[in-house]
């Protein structure tokens, strides 16, 4: 083919792709092509992250083998502490319970959580990104992903056992947010050089302080509420309204190997796929 | 054949980008296998070739960021095209010579999703010219390395074909 004509290709291929990227952004959604790319990449990804954590999980056994008696002791007792304040917190679940039931106020679903295996990671590019392995069970497109640390991002491609998640510190992601002490809400973004987390549209006139813990607001319809999203660095008088706030993430995203997916669908399916403006 | 070469070279690109991710988190910001891989095709092949296989390799890597899909697929198909247009006019010789080219490769690269990212995010982050400068001579530093190894690899397998086929001859 003459070079002429590779220009016109060239010239097809790039306004087409263009093209393609306008209409996905206007849909905002999973695209076929994507969930393909994904289905190829993700064994080759779960049997190269397989090979690291199976040479770590050798070196720590042989490692920390003469510490596993002081460990497990440790633990035993952690364990022992857990289940008193589980008790004292079933003892004040019940109580809300009955008082929700007297005021007529219905309770939130406590969604269930599964873990699952990360087989690839990107969280130092501009566009971070988890890969995870769901096993028979797939995930959903905007399932919450956490960790015991807090909220880590989303699922946005589901393909197959392999699902793509947004993680919170992305350019791109933004979560219902409030301060606990005061709870103010706002907006969570990613942003900050070093992945960390900015929080938009609190006032000037909101009291806001360093130190402060940042949680899911339960506004946004895809994360449920008190997940911890992570606490305030710094604050400084932004624009005309809002203050500028830097948070911490409230994980350490360098040193996770599994996280949780939450089942858990804020707005009913049928609200959801209800058209605008029909009859109940 | 050529096809299955091609396949086989796209295969070692996300290996060597699994494993090095899985030992140096970090990787991903200084160094892209996949556009070193595009590149050096690019250098090979002719410009249509080299604008699909850049397509191809583009879209593989949208696939795992968590971007707007086709955003490197779009960097990628130019990157392919240029680097092949290049390779028409310039005369490639030297190591060096494919350092320049793929380090030139990587900051179109970075200029297109840059660009892109602008036209399409919210909030887009634009790397420090320092940063990109590094992953521009990180990618011309592998990119030259597979070359001279590349090179080596097919003299010495040359060398073997002809002393076989030599050796058939006086046998």
């Amino acid at each position: 083919m003459d070079e002429r004509r590779t220009g016109w290709v060239l010239i097809v291929v790039l306004v087409g792709q263009l093209v393609f990227l306008a209409i996905q952004g206007a849909r905002a959604g999973e695209t076929r092509l994507e969930a393909i790319g994904l289905r190829l990449l993700g064994p080759m990804a779960r049997g190269v992250a397989a090979v690291p954590r199976s040479f770590s999980g050798f070196r720590e056994d042989v490692k920390l083998r003469d510490s596993l008696l002081a460990e497990n002791r440790t633990l035993k007792s952690e364990v022992e502490e857990l289940r008193l304040r589980l008790l004292r917190l079933s003892d004040v679940e019940s109580e809300m319970l009955r008082l929700g039931a007297a005021l007529r106020y219905p309770t939130p679903p406590a969604g269930r959580i599964r873990t699952v295996d990360i087989v690839y990671a990107d969280y130092t590019s501009w566009l971070r990104s988890l890969v995870l392995y769901t096993g028979g069970e797939p995930a959903r497109v905007d399932q919450p992903v956490l960790s015991p640390g807090g909220l880590v991002g989303r699922v946005i491609t589901v393909a197959g056992p392999y699902a793509k998640v947004q993680l919170i510190t992305d350019r791109a992601a933004s979560v219902g947010a409030m301060i606990l002490r005061t709870r103010r809400q706002g907006v969570a973004r990613g942003g900050g050089r070093g992945g960390g987390l900015e929080l938009d549209y609190v006032p000037l006139q909101a009291d806001v302080r360093p130190g402060d813990r940042v949680l899911t607001a339960g506004i946004d319809g895809v994360y449920p509420r008190g997940i911890p999203i992570g606490t305030i660095v710094s604050v400084q008088q932004g624009g005309q309204l809002f203050h500028r706030i830097q948070l911490a993430p409230a994980v350490d995203f360098g040193s996770l190997d599994q996280v949780y997916l939450l089942d858990y669908q804020a707005v009913p399916k049928g609200v959801t796929e209800a058209a605008p403006g029909a009859n109940p | 054949m050529q096809t299955l070469k091609l396949l086989a070279a796209i295969a070692l690109a996300v290996l060597v980008h699994f494993i090095g991710m899985s030992f140096f988190p970090s990787l991903g910001r200084f160094v892209d296998v996949f556009l070193v891989l595009v590149a050096l095709y690019g250098l090979r092949g002719g410009s249509l070739s080299g604008l699909l296989v850049g397509l191809l390799v583009g879209l593989l890597r949208d696939s795992l960021s968590s971007g707007p899909f086709g955003l490197f697929g779009f960097a990628d198909t130019i990157v392919g095209y240029v680097t092949a247009r290049l390779a028409q006019r310039l005369v490639i010789q030297r190591p060096t010579g494919v350092l320049a080219v793929v380090s030139f490769a990587s900051v179109l690269q970075q200029a297109v999703v840059i660009g892109l990212a602008f036209l399409l995010l919210p909030a887009p982050e634009s790397p420090s010219p320092l940063e990109a400068a590094i992953r521009a001579g990180a990618c011309g530093l592998l990119g030259m390395a597979v070359y001279v190894v590349g090179g080596h690899w097919r003299r010495t397998s040359e060398a073997r074909r002809r002393g076989r086929m030599s050796r058939l001859r006086l046998g």
